[in-house]
């Protein structure tokens, strides 16, 4: 008789396919690539052992010790569907737009084999209940991510938690796979990303010369200050050394005065003044400056009263909106700007205190268009029709089906060659044995043929320029030695509940653990310890933001004359009872660790990491603010390519589409 | 308050943007309106081979159309005379638990149809005997894809279909760990859309300016007497024309031709940048050098475009000839008169104040919309001649060829050569001759996939080369297909598919360009 698995069982042979069939894994991600990962897995026969009747009550995903592994497929994605989904994210239909993806995508999986486990969560990865435990479950994670941030935190996780980590990524036609796994190859942040072009404020305040200049004005000024909350700055622009200190002064103090033009909110004046703050008056002001505009040309102030036309031009301004295509004139321009203006309004009077830009709600798509293509008038710069100006301002990458269904397939093959290399992990959590963690020597590579690694597992590209060939691959190459994310030994800190511990009593078990003499420790926030800043010693961990139920990590640099790396320490919650006896409700994994020498760092260059230079702090900021930061780096991954078109190229690294 | 200089903008759509739109906006942005319109215009076959091996690479086929459904083909047709069994189920996505035992193309073109409402499937259930016998049968499809494996007969009878009716043919096959495909081009198959590299598409023509573009030099007047900030914004490539004047009249009239009259001539443009100046330099002028030895050029021809208008079918246009080769024989003439090819139009970005730099542009743009004028006039007198008026060419895809025109190229397949897997099954001579030196310089080894999977089983196999290594990696590509027997590995069928709609993709949009060869995957 026939059986369902005939085609699996026969390709990947006896062994493989139990082993496939047993593993738990792991989909960050049900977008573009995620939406073809899922149909994947399911149909290479992930998630469908069947049998044991142990693994049959647990659905809850508990990282409890001794917890039986069940054979799954975790799929994790905070987003919602959206009509633009629907070209190439084939698991959705029409009928689930706004539904959440991760449902919606087991939904649909399901139907193919109801019998497949699939645990779909709406969430996201940077929530702290997916900590290094719950990374430390699974056999094989794959990165099916849209953002930079997002894939970044993966990749710590799985180094943190030894699991190989299988990263993809497409753009356009383009696309590529890496296989990552601590101490054999090269990890997520190996080589640099490229980060994001940041604006000078005085250029985006000031002196626009380009278009994108403008619409970041637009969108990352005009608009906050208006519907925002306008309490941060914007990374689109920063204050640099080439900035006027004097004009950054007078720049505060006209976004104090559009604050006031905000409170008119709501009232049919609204509009005009509005209009007349910023492309008269403070043109006018600009204009004044002469010595601005020795070597430019110097703005037009426009002027509200001799172009307004009386109520009729927001009506106008509704049936011009819909007209995408084209560059609006400057009457136009004013109509969709006094029109998205009105209905911006209307919705915070209506209860909807704070308004966010965002590409796909209209209305602020028609606000920050019309605007910027007003102040393009003023300086002189070409206008740009809505959707042009919504691909620079949403920071668009065009996507499309088949690079996605690649890119994902070509994951799965990865995935093989993984398992098939790697030992099965017992069918308990794994506990870390000693050293497990370190960079073994065997990763570099013998001279002449290069050893295979993680069972001959490729670095994978999908080109579209070199037409001999669609698919190329390169083997992958061992850790930098001195990458700062993958270079340092990780290991895990287990928080006892019931017994509250001071730094002190950390600091004390690394001495002790690890042999150390001058060391600091660093945790998201800052400094929290070195040699010569001891306040923080007699206060409880928690007060410092270290608490079991994290995600967070805490790095311990060595001070010494020859350091040795760094050590990373994660967080987990204490499961055996403390015994009276013992000094500490602390406990370290593995109990001994031994570091190698540190390599010199030729790598970090400060700017790459905002962490670099950490300012000590006394106290922890809020772990809130992550989520904010992840999404203003996603921005910065994209830089504007000469095209029209986004793309980010980086030696063969491409960010990609979801 | 002065309204704005018009600008080039593309014929303002009445509607509002369709939802249609919305959905398809991330890859307008790849291959645009026109490309997209290429796409719904298009009905693909999708033939499953009668030879009931395994699941016959119908995972590969559903998969390819699932990719091609997506970003909305008009049709699309799946013949597959097959029921479907327990393995199917369990390694094709678009089948479900309900569907065993009925008909795979009407199962597979029922969930295949739940993807986009845009697109309509229908399916051929019959064998392949009873319906590529009856006439017209491949008429309505101009994209035929073939799973194998499948009976010589008919895949004999598809491919010269295909080739007397100039339409591409892709044949795949996947079992296993092993994958490939081949793509049969037509005799002629023009891409206008090959999306070159901004920077080589410039066009300036410095050593042909028209009238326009002279007075524009001559409007700056004496250089040396204008104000520091005026010799700063002076466009670089009216100071370019501005240095070549005073060059021909040193140089009998020449222009510089060879690299050292280039740099000599770049030489001459640097000594007229002013130093006297906090930055010691001019930017304008700076960027008028960095420019000298692209910009100083004849205007450009492509070779693919040469070779275009040496084509016969561009020469001799009839009345059945495609736009294609209508609008190809107006630019022959409008090549052949004025020695040159229409103006794309553009301009780089460059230093200048924004009255001038708009100046300038429209310079360029008047005279490319003056070129495309003439060219559109050359067509429609063409398709007056040959009383093509009831299907007239639209304005924008003249444009469109016209501002391509250099990089137009026009992919051929001289001999009406068959796919490589035909050649061999037909015992092709001269494929048979090249065999050997195949073998030998395989430096990859995925020629065995390609010939375990797809040579005839009355092939000898047992001496392909004197080199046991060798020898033995043929043995066992040919074990492990027998091994699987037909067994598809989903992901390997989804990469399979994956490829060939991406090629697909391009061949229907006339996108780029597409690969020639056999593709082979060895996903082990």
């Amino acid at each position: 008789m026939q059986r369902r698995d005939r085609g699996v069982a026969q390709s990947l042979g006896g062994p493989l396919t139990k082993r496939v069939k047993e593993s738990r894994v792991l989909l960050v991600g049900a977008g573009g690539i995620g939406c073809e990962l899922l149909k994947n897995l399911v149909c290479c026969g992930f998630g469908s052992y069947r049998s044991a009747p142990a693994t049959e009550n647990g659905t809850e995903v508990s990282p409890a010790a001794g917890h039986v592994r069940k054979a799954e497929v975790v799929v994790i994605d905070l987003d919602t569907i959206d009509l633009s989904n629907l070209n190439r994210q084939f698991l959705f239909r029409k009928q689930h737009i706004k539904k959440p993806k991760a449902f919606v995508a087991k939904e649909t999986a399901s139907q193919f084999n109801p019998s497949v486990a699939i645990d779909a969560q709406h969430a996201s990865i940077f929530d702290s209940k997916y900590n290094v435990d719950f990374f430390e479950g699974f056999d094989i994670v794959f990165n099916a991510l849209d953002s930079l941030a997002a894939r970044r935190h993966v990749n710590k996780m799985c180094l943190a938690a030894d699991v190989p980590l299988i990263e993809s990524g497409t753009t356009g036609f383009m696309g590529q796979v890496q296989a990552i796994k601590k101490g054999v190859t090269e990890c997520y942040d190996c080589n640099p990303k490229p980060v994001q072009k940041s604006f000078p404020i005085c250029t985006i305040r000031s002196t626009p010369s380009q278009p994108i200049h403008c619409i970041v004005w637009a969108k990352s000024y005009l608009f906050p200050e208006l519907f925002g909350t306008s309490e941060e700055d914007s990374t689109d622009m920063a204050v640099t050394e080439g900035d006027n200190a004097e004009e950054v002064a007078k720049l505060k103090e006209e976004a104090e005065a559009l604050k006031k033009v905000r409170r008119m909110m709501g009232k049919s004046e609204f509009a005009q003044e509005v209009f007349n703050k910023v492309f008269h008056d403070d043109i006018e002001r600009l204009r004044s400056m002469t010595e601005m505009w020795q070597s430019r040309k110097p703005p037009e102030p426009l002027s509200f009263e001799s172009l307004s036309e009386g109520p009729s031009i927001v009506k106008q301004g509704q049936t011009l909106a819909l007209q995408d295509q084209r560059a609006w004139t400057l009457v136009e321009n004013i109509s969709v700007f006094c029109y998205s203006l009105d209905t911006l309004s209307n919705r915070v009077q209506g209860g909807e205190n704070v308004i966010e830009f965002d590409k796909d709600d209209k209305d602020t798509l028609d606000f920050v268009s019309s605007a910027a293509n007003l102040r393009s008038h003023v300086f002189g710069i070409p206008l740009h029709s809505e959707w042009e100006i919504k691909q620079m301002a949403g920071n668009i990458i065009p996507a499309i089906a088949t690079s996605n269904a690649l890119t994902a397939s070509l994951c799965v093959m990865e995935a093989f060659r993984i398992l098939r290399s790697q030992p099965a992990k017992a069918n308990a959590l794994a506990e870390p044995t000693a050293n497990n963690h370190i960079p073994t020597k065997a990763q570099t590579t013998a001279i002449g043929k290069p050893e295979e690694l993680l069972g001959g597992s490729k670095m994978v590209f999908l080109t579209s320029k070199n037409t001999d060939r669609l698919i190329t691959s390169q083997p992958l190459v061992g850790p930098r030695a001195d990458c700062p994310v993958c270079s340092p030994v990780y290991a895990k800190v287990a928080v006892s509940e019931e017994r509250e511990e001071t730094l002190e009593a950390l600091v004390d078990l690394l001495k002790r653990t690890v042999g150390y003499e001058d060391f600091s420790m660093t945790t998201e926030a800052g400094i929290i310890y070195d040699p010569d800043l001891e306040d923080n010693l007699q206060k409880p961990l928690s007060e410092l933001g270290i608490i079991g139920q994290s995600n967070g990590f805490i790095t311990v640099t060595d001070d010494s004359d020859e350091p040795k790396v760094d050590l990373v320490l994660s967080m987990t919650i204490r499961r055996s009872p403390v015994d009276n006896a013992e000094a500490t409700g602390l406990q370290i994994t593995p109990e001994k660790i031994e570091l190698p020498p540190k390599a010199q760092a030729a790598y970090a260059n400060g700017d790459m990491y905002d962490d670099a230079e950490p300012e000590p702090v006394l106290a922890p900021s809020a772990g809130a603010k992550r989520k904010r930061e992840a999404e203003e780096e996603v921005e910065s991954a994209k830089k504007r390519a000469k095209s029209d078109v986004y793309v980010v190229e980086d030696d063969g690294a491409i960010l990609l589409d979801d | 308050m002065t309204e704005i200089a018009p600008r080039e903008v593309t014929p303002p759509p009445l509607q509002a943007p369709t939802a249609k739109e919305k959905k398809y906006d991330r890859q307008l942005r790849l291959w645009a309106a026109s490309g997209q319109r290429a796409l719904e215009e298009s009905h693909v076959l999708l033939i499953v081979g009668d030879e009931n091996l395994g699941s016959n690479s119908t995972v590969a086929g559903v998969e390819t159309l699932k990719n091609l459904i997506l970003p909305s083909i008009g049709n699309f047709t799946i013949a597959d005379s097959a029921r479907v069994t327990d393995a199917d189920l369990g390694v094709n996505f678009f089948l479900e638990s309900d569907s065993l035992y009925k008909s795979r193309a009407d199962e597979t073109r029922r969930l295949l149809s739940e993807l986009n409402p845009d697109v309509t499937g229908h399916a051929i259930t019959t064998h392949l005997s009873e319906w590529l016998e009856l006439e017209n049968s491949l008429q309505p499809y101009n994209l035929i894809l073939i799973c194998a494996p499948i009976s010589l007969e008919y895949l004999q009878q598809t491919c010269a279909y295909a080739s007397e009716n100039s339409i591409p043919l892709i044949y795949m096959h996947s079992a296993g760990f092993y994958a490939s495909f081949s793509i049969q081009l037509p005799h002629e198959f023009p891409i206008v859309d090959t999306h070159p590299d901004p920077e080589s598409t410039q066009d300036l023509r410095l050593l042909a300016p028209w009238p326009e573009l002279e007075a524009a030099v001559d409007s700056i007047g004496d250089i040396s007497t204008l104000s520091d900030h005026d010799h700063g914004h002076i466009p670089y490539i009216l100071l370019l024309l501005h240095y070549l004047r005073e060059w021909k009249t040193s140089h009998n009239g020449q222009y510089p031709s060879d690299f050292k009259e280039k740099t000599e001539f770049r030489d001459l443009v640097r000594s007229g940048a002013r130093t006297n100046n906090p930055e010691g330099g001019e930017e304008n002028y700076d960027e008028a050098c960095a420019s000298v030895l692209k910009s100083i050029a004849p205007p450009p021809v492509g070779s693919g475009c040469k070779e275009m208008m040496n084509m016969p079918s561009c020469t001799q246009v009839t009345a059945g000839s495609p736009n294609f080769w209508i609008i190809a024989n107006a630019i022959k003439k409008f090549y052949d008169t004025h020695g040159v090819l229409p103006l794309p139009g553009s301009l780089p970005d460059m230093k200048a104040t924004s009255t001038e730099y708009i100046k300038l542009q429209s310079i360029y743009k008047a005279k490319a919309r003056a070129d495309v004028a003439e060219v559109t006039q050359t067509v429609r007198q063409l398709e007056n001649d040959l009383s093509r008026m009831s299907t007239k060419i639209v304005d924008s895809e003249i444009e469109a060829f016209c501002k391509n025109a250099c990089h137009v190229r026009v992919l051929t397949n001289p001999n009406n050569a068959s796919i490589p897997e035909l050649r061999l099954a037909i015992s092709d001579a001269k494929t048979f001759a090249g065999l050997p030196g195949l073998i030998e310089n395989d430096w990859e080894g995925m020629l065995p996939v390609f010939i375990a999977l797809d040579a005839p089983r009355k092939m000898d196999l047992s001496n392909l080369s004197e080199d046991a290594d060798v020898q033995e990696s043929y043995e066992k590509a040919v074990e492990e297909v027998e091994r699987v027997q037909g067994g598809e590995l989903h992901n390997i069928s989804s990469v399979l598919g994956g490829m060939v709609a991406q090629e697909a993709i391009k061949l229907l949009t006339r996108h780029k360009s597409s690969t020639q060869m056999a593709q082979h995957l060895n996903g082990r």
